[in-house]
């Protein structure tokens, strides 16, 4: 079970790094020039607050086109993957030991992990 | 500043940070966030945009390594992600109505002062084996893990309770400020539930991943995650936490409890100092 745990880190993070040298690769290879300054604007009265794709159908629909800046943000919904994914195969690493307050205690954290990734987004309480 | 140039000091500060970061149980913030802000002239929220991803990198590019080794305790870690991942909701709900100077300068002074008592045991190699009772004893927070020379480390974890605690201020502290959570886990490991220090700084890296995947989806949403910072971040800390876990597998207990004082030192100064408006 660690073996697959592993295994599955490993490929989290190599995939990740992969997808964003690629996006990387493809930015630097037609702006290396350009000045930084336009691309690291910051507008605090619009969400969101720069000029990249910060939702997944924004992402999604900029990937079809290769945007460089797509495939970065791609990759790295992937790296926000992989620590979620060690939490969830925890779940059954406790299981298959027969650990029940483990088994509850990760659910739990799992719950509250997947809860402030998919939901306190959309809260404007979080957005403060 | 030119793309290229951006990307290049970037990417090497990333790897001296993600190198640092996996020895002593931080996400490499300490670094980056001065780099940008100081050197690179960035905005602040795309700073600590680049501290979440600068954490989740260092934690999963050592993970593999340290699951492997068996070194980190998933028990201690799940049972004090409890009060982590709380503690980074509650911190993230009510981060508009706190002063962050207020809440820099309060952090900064506890890490000084926690300085006292990890200075008092710095060349404490292995901790006096603790008795297994009460809710550490019912939870089993124990552990064992093999030195390089062969040597089965066995230990037990004392005071959950208080570690606990701990975390829940760490927890509020990553809500809140999106940095310096990695310094008050290990402290709580190491000073509270005393644990053996290779045990607390990469269950603190295990533990900094979740933490920093809590409060992601808010920033990343705001839009604060900037992809021209993402990259080299990422990259440079990938490749610097594999470098790192190499290290610590050969460390000392009593070296890496050393560099993790001075980094707990700089840590404070750097939030005293942001507190105080520089």
């Amino acid at each position: 079970m660690n073996k697959i745990l592993g295994i599955v880190l490993r490929s989290g993070v190599i995939l990740s790094g992969a997808i964003i040298a690629i996006g990387t690769g493809l930015f630097i290879a037609n702006h290396s020039l350009d000045d930084t300054s336009s691309y690291l604007a910051y507008n605090p009265s619009i969400v969101p607050h720069g000029n990249f794709p910060a939702s997944l159908a924004s992402i999604a629909s900029e990937l079809a086109s290769l945007n460089p800046a797509s495939i970065i943000q791609l990759g790295f919904l992937v790296l926000l993957a992989t620590p979620v994914t060690r939490v969830a195969l925890s779940l059954f690493l406790f299981a298959a030991e027969r650990d029940r307050k483990f088994v509850y205690l990760t659910a739990a954290v799992l719950a509250v992990l997947l809860f402030s990734i998919l939901a306190t987004p959309l809260i404007p309480l979080f957005n403060g | 500043m030119i793309v290229i140039l951006f990307f290049l000091t970037l990417f090497i500060a990333s790897i001296a940070a993600g190198a640092l970061g996996s020895i002593v149980g931080i996400g490499g913030g300490l670094i980056v966030i001065p780099i940008l802000t100081l050197f690179l002239g960035v905005d602040i929220h795309y700073a600590i945009g680049a501290s979440i991803v600068s954490i989740i990198a260092t934690s999963s590019g050592a993970a593999a390594t340290y699951v492997k080794d068996r070194i980190t305790n998933l028990r201690i870690g799940m049972f004090l992600e409890t009060g982590t991942t709380i503690g980074a909701i509650i911190g993230a709900a009510i981060a508009a109505y706190l002063s962050a100077t207020i809440l820099e300068a309060i952090f900064g002074t506890i890490l000084i002062i926690s300085l006292v008592p990890l200075v008092r045991k710095i060349g404490e190699e292995f901790p006096p084996m603790q008795e297994l009772k009460g809710l550490a004893k019912k939870l089993n927070l124990r552990g064992d893990y093999v030195e390089r020379d062969g040597s089965k480390i066995e230990y037990n974890a004392t005071n959950p309770g208080k570690g606990l605690a701990g975390m829940l201020v760490a927890g509020l502290i990553s809500g809140l400020l999106g940095i310096g959570s990695g310094t008050f886990k290990v402290l709580s490991m190491d000073l509270a539930m005393k644990l053996p220090m290779k045990v607390s700084t990469t269950t603190s890296n295990f533990m900094i991943g979740v933490t920093a995947a809590a409060s992601a989806g808010i920033y990343f949403a705001r839009g604060d995650v900037n992809p021209l910072i993402t990259a080299p971040v990422a990259l440079g800390i990938l490749i610097g936490a594999s470098m790192g876990t190499h290290l610590l597998v050969k460390a000392k207990n009593t070296a890496i409890r050393k560099i993790f004082a001075i980094v707990l030192a700089a840590s404070a100064i750097e939030m005293i100092i942001r507190a105080l408006g520089f």
